[in-house]
């Protein structure tokens, strides 16, 4: 793996409705996140997306980049999480 | 993709639905330097120690929070037995030393701090007695200063001169606590097999063994491992052991990872990872929910003791192979006051002090947060911390009490401390007197460690 690389995982989660992939993706670009991976399902009515990104490269703190995220969140009504990826790596991977 | 989406879901659920939380990130600070004959001189350097090593303590943990999105509930700083210091003063009292170290916790940002203990399993030292005569004092004078005395080991025995001299001092304590309900004894543990490396508060301090400072982790969970439970049926002891065990694996590396991260961030070692459950007053973050979703219609009734041993193994499993080192008390809190479900099996009439004592044998840490009529006598008190005491002494492990004699109050009233430390009924205890027996004075010998019936 390249070391350089801060790797970000991205989930939202709300009642699934047209544009929250959209604005959601817009505002990673804007920071310029890089999304690596993306997984999506609507699972019932519900909207789950995740996304692996890299966040070395980021305009932006990491704290400044999940308020624009929150926000981004708020708007779509969606819930919004930004956690480095090691929380899920130590939790379900040996 | 290198998790799937209900792996990521399970990890948020845990924290949003399932009040999954790192319980404590816990500095451990020694204070020998600080040694001096004039207390207040002794207190200056306490002060400015613990506010220059545990400086960064809270805004790490903060970071810490954010970027992994789970909560640390508390930041806390535990130091070297205050009693060491207390040999060399020549004034009677360590009062200013649980001042300072009160204000260090201010200054810091910290809910609690502890060390203001001794240790006297074997014999008193002038240090150890000036720091005891001066619990009542520390403790209501101070707001965020807890106090631990150890009494008893293993291999020592029990210092029953220090058990009826520290069921003296809860009585104290309680009373000059009178317009608090008696405060201040939920700031003060008496032991017996004291750890050095505890993160978790009021029995938390440094061990002599310890380096220069460490980083201790205390996980939570309760309501993790309820929830597992909640969405699994009809499953055999094997199958529900190992469910426990992999929730416990998982919540323990995360432990693990703050833990390292933490180290890492402020420069200090990491320490230990205690296993312990924690429950605190919140709506389904209770040992007992989960003693309960086992199959015992209320936390108290027979089985229980064996639900609990139960518990309190697979927690220890899944946690010790998640953890680069376990320590502290690992084993599941069964506070009284701090635990809605205990309060509600008491109120229900399921659980008395006699099978609480029994649950005591089989997990960590002892009678916890467990408020008494406010006449119990102190030849009373006495006993149950010589009984506690005993069971920890023969069994090899830590036991524990925070008994609260909360003064007015009787059997069946309810007392409510706020906060962390919660309400509950007071619990009724036994009438008749030990006090030929408590008073005897001496120790009670170290147990044969052999044959072990």
């Amino acid at each position: 793996m390249n070391n350089n690389k801060e790797q970000v995982v991205i989930t939202v989660l709300g009642a699934n409705k047209p544009g929250i992939l959209a604005g959601i993706t817009r505002t990673i670009a804007d920071s310029n996140v890089n999304v690596e991976d993306v997984s999506q399902k609507i699972m019932q009515d519900l909207f789950a997306l995740m996304m692996m990104t890299d966040f070395s490269s980021a305009n932006c703190s990491f704290e400044d980049f999940q308020s624009r995220m929150q926000a981004m969140g708020d708007q779509l009504q969606v819930k919004v999480f930004i956690q480095h990826e090691d929380v899920f790596r130590y939790q379900h991977r040996l | 993709m290198l998790f799937s989406l209900e792996e990521v879901i399970e990890t948020i659920s845990a924290v949003g639905v399932e009040t999954f939380d790192i319980r404590t990130v816990s500095c451990g600070i020694n204070i020998l330097s600080c040694t001096d004959s004039d207390v207040n001189k002794c207190a200056e350097k306490v002060y400015e120690k613990v506010v220059r090593v545990a400086r960064d303590l809270v805004p790490t943990a903060r970071i810490l929070e954010k970027k992994y999105g789970i909560p640390i509930v508390n930041k806390r700083i535990s130091v070297t037995p205050v009693s060491m210091l207390a040999n060399a003063f020549t004034e009677p009292t360590a009062v200013p030393i649980a001042v300072a170290l009160d204000n260090a916790a201010k200054e810091l940002g910290i809910d609690y701090i502890a060390g203001f203990g001794a240790l006297v399993q074997k014999g008193f030292t002038r240090g150890d007695q000036i720091l005891i005569n001066s619990i009542p004092d520390a403790l209501c004078s101070t707001d965020r200063v807890c106090s631990s005395v150890n009494i008893g080991s293993s291999q020592s025995g029990i210092n029953m001169d220090g058990v009826y001299r520290m069921a003296e001092i809860v009585k104290e304590a309680a009373e000059r606590s009178r317009d608090k309900n008696g405060l201040a004894c939920a700031k003060l543990v008496v032991f017996c097999n004291a750890v050095e490396d505890n993160p978790f508060i009021a029995g938390s301090f440094l061990g002599a063994g310890e380096a220069e400072a460490i980083l201790n982790v205390g996980i939570s969970g309760p309501g993790v491992v309820r929830a597992a439970l909640e969405r699994a049926h009809n499953l055999s002891f094997g199958e529900l052991s190992e469910l426990i065990k992999k929730v416990s694996f998982k919540i323990t590396r995360t432990g693990e990872l703050i833990g390292r991260e933490a180290s890492r961030m402020m420069g200090i070692p990491f320490g230990i990872i205690d296993l312990s459950l924690a429950p605190t007053p919140a709506e389904g973050d209770s040992i007992s929910d989960i003693l309960e979703l086992m199959g015992l219609e209320r936390t108290g009734c027979h089985g229980t003791t064996a639900a609990l041993a139960m518990l309190n193994d697979a927690v220890k499993k899944g946690g010790i192979m998640a953890a680069t080192y376990a320590g502290g008390l690992s084993g599941a809190f069964i506070p009284v006051t701090e635990d809605a479900g205990m309060c509600r099996a008491i109120v229900d009439g399921a659980l008395n002090i006699q099978k609480l004592e029994a649950m005591t044998c089989v997990c960590s840490v002892g009678l916890d947060m467990v408020a008494i009529p406010g006449d119990t006598s102190v030849d009373v008190i006495a006993g149950i911390i010589a009984d506690e005491a005993a069971i920890g002494m023969i069994n090899h492990k830590t036991t524990a009490c925070r008994l609260i004699p909360v003064p007015g109050m009787k059997a069946g009233d309810v007392v409510d401390f706020g906060g962390l430390l919660g309400k509950g009924p007071v619990m009724e205890v036994g009438r008749h007197s030990p006090a030929v027996f408590v008073r005897r004075g001496g120790r009670i010998p170290a147990p044969v460690h052999s044959m072990k019936n």
